[in-house]
């Protein structure tokens, strides 16, 4: 899977990073960054960061 | 797992009036009891709006109980926006717009834009750097606690000696308030949140008033920082809050203002009553309390259900943009709609045992925070910090900490307030 961050929907509410910290970071913009666009083994945390987030910024594309 | 003390009989919903301040002061199985009758019976129940001496009276609102309802309008702010109003049920009144008229009563994309001056403070990874100096304001609090404990004979209040200056301390540090104006800080965000409580107001009848003057107060003291900060930049959130452009230019002075009167008021009252009540909450759940002070593995999830089962902002409210129709309820332009989030955390339909206190609740998808959509809690992740730490550094360092009388309750409907709780430490007498 791969992960699509939409940076217009981002409000930088930090669920995400929340979430799975090793793949997200808000940037000094205020908007999500995805470090490892492939989490490989953080592919659960990353479900939940993508289905939480308060915006819908983000979406898994199957790769 | 505890119970909460059995609801009282049938509600009788044609006598509930969500406009009359005093049913907020009242008892909260009274309230919990009510919500759950309008969820069942009555999810978008209409109420005429509370009279506002000098503000016209609008034409009333729903109240969205149910978790689904509540989440369908809050992920859709195109069709139902904050920017007619969010924190108030009239219309913000043009002179009051100027100092409450800040991002959470606003629309993207403007909204968004502004937002993100700030948001990158508010980050788990930023605020994980914060955790010493939270941890600091916290333990000086609690010792100045128990100090005030033994000049009076072991008796304290929950809300002025532990509560209320936690959060005002960590929020003026990320301000960079000066220590000489933060009694000021208090006093006026206890104003602005004050529902119009009798108590907090000079003039019940003028509630308006109170709020201009408060709003000009802390516009003040933030024309006076900004200034400081254009000459002598810092790294604190009103140096970025004055010197970041948006779309090449820098904020007006009035949204410079209202976004500083947001980020203090919010910073204040929403953790300081997350606080009071989830200590309250504790008092009358002893099991949980031992629950958790034993084991600090506990906290993720407890800090949620503290957010949860004290919902500590009550409502937003959202306003319809055009006709239309959501989970079976048809409206027109214009209607407004009040997001009971105290309503929708309680809802049996998502929590299992609702009107149980659990610690350990996981997964806990509460609305505590706000619900889906661009305006969820920018302090989120601050106020975790925030309850977790003081509840920890409480079970440490006042284990003894007990309470003693009956809280005395805000007469607000938009926070879920403590104006006192009395308590004591070191037993006995």
């Amino acid at each position: 899977m791969r992960i699509e961050a939409d940076r217009d929907l981002c409000v930088g509410s930090g669920t995400c990073e929340f979430l799975a910290a090793d793949v997200f970071q808000v940037g000094e913009d205020g908007v999500v960054r995805v470090l490892r666009p492939q989490p490989g083994q953080a592919a659960a945390a990353v479900r939940d960061a993508v289905a939480q987030c308060p915006t819908g910024a983000l979406g898994l594309a199957d790769w | 797992m505890t119970v909460e003390a059995v609801p009282p009989g049938p509600v009788d919903l044609d006598a509930v009036d969500l406009s009359d301040r005093d049913w907020w002061a009242g008892p909260p199985s009274v309230r919990y009891a009510t919500f759950a009758a309008l969820r069942r019976e009555r999810p978008f129940a209409f109420f005429a709006e509370p009279e506002l001496p000098g503000i016209p009276v609008g034409p009333g609102y729903r109240a969205v109980t149910r978790y689904a309802d509540l989440e369908a309008i809050s992920s859709q702010p195109a069709i139902f926006c904050s920017g007619r109003g969010a924190v108030s049920i009239p219309d913000v009144p043009a002179e009051l717009n100027e100092f409450y008229g800040s991002l959470i009563s606003m629309d993207d994309p403007r909204h968004a834009k502004i937002r993100r001056i700030v948001s990158k403070a508010f980050t788990p990874r930023v605020l994980e750097q914060l955790i010493d100096q939270v941890s600091a304001v916290v333990d000086d609090v609690l010792t100045r606690a128990r100090r005030t404990a033994e000049a009076q004979h072991g008796a304290i209040d929950v809300v002025t000696d532990i509560a209320a200056p936690i959060p005002l301390r960590v929020i003026c540090d990320m301000m960079g308030v000066p220590e000489e104006a933060r009694e000021t800080v208090l006093a006026q965000s206890n104003v602005i949140l004050s529902g119009g409580d009798p108590e907090l107001i000079e003039d019940e009848n003028d509630p308006v008033s109170a709020f201009l003057l408060a709003g000009m107060e802390l516009a003040g003291l933030m024309e006076r920082l900004a200034a400081e900060r254009l000459e002598h930049p810092r790294s604190d959130l009103t140096t970025a809050l004055v010197t970041t452009e948006v779309d090449g230019e820098r904020l007006s002075q009035q949204e410079i203002s209202s976004f500083f009167i947001l980020l203090l008021v919010a910073g204040n009252e929403t953790t300081r009553n997350a606080i009071c009540q989830g200590v309250l909450a504790l008092h009358e759940h002893p099991d949980q309390r031992a629950l958790w002070a034993a084991d600090p593995g506990l906290d993720r999830t407890a800090v949620e259900e503290v957010v949860r089962w004290t919902s500590p902002v009550t409502w937003m409210r959202r306003t319809a943009t055009r006709d239309g129709e959501v989970n079976g309820h048809r409206f027109r332009a214009g209607d407004k709609f009040l997001l009971l989030y105290a309503a929708a955390n309680r809802d049996p339909a998502v929590f299992r045992d609702p009107e149980v206190l659990d610690l350990a609740r996981d997964p806990n998808p509460h609305v505590g925070f706000g619900s889906r959509g661009p305006h969820f809690c920018l302090g989120a992740h601050l106020a975790r910090r925030e309850l977790a730490v003081t509840f920890r550094a409480l079970f440490d360092q006042l284990p003894d900490l007990e309470v003693t009388g009956e809280p005395d309750r805000l007469r607000s409907s938009f926070v879920n307030g403590l104006k006192r709780l009395p308590a004591r430490l070191g037993g006995g007498r």
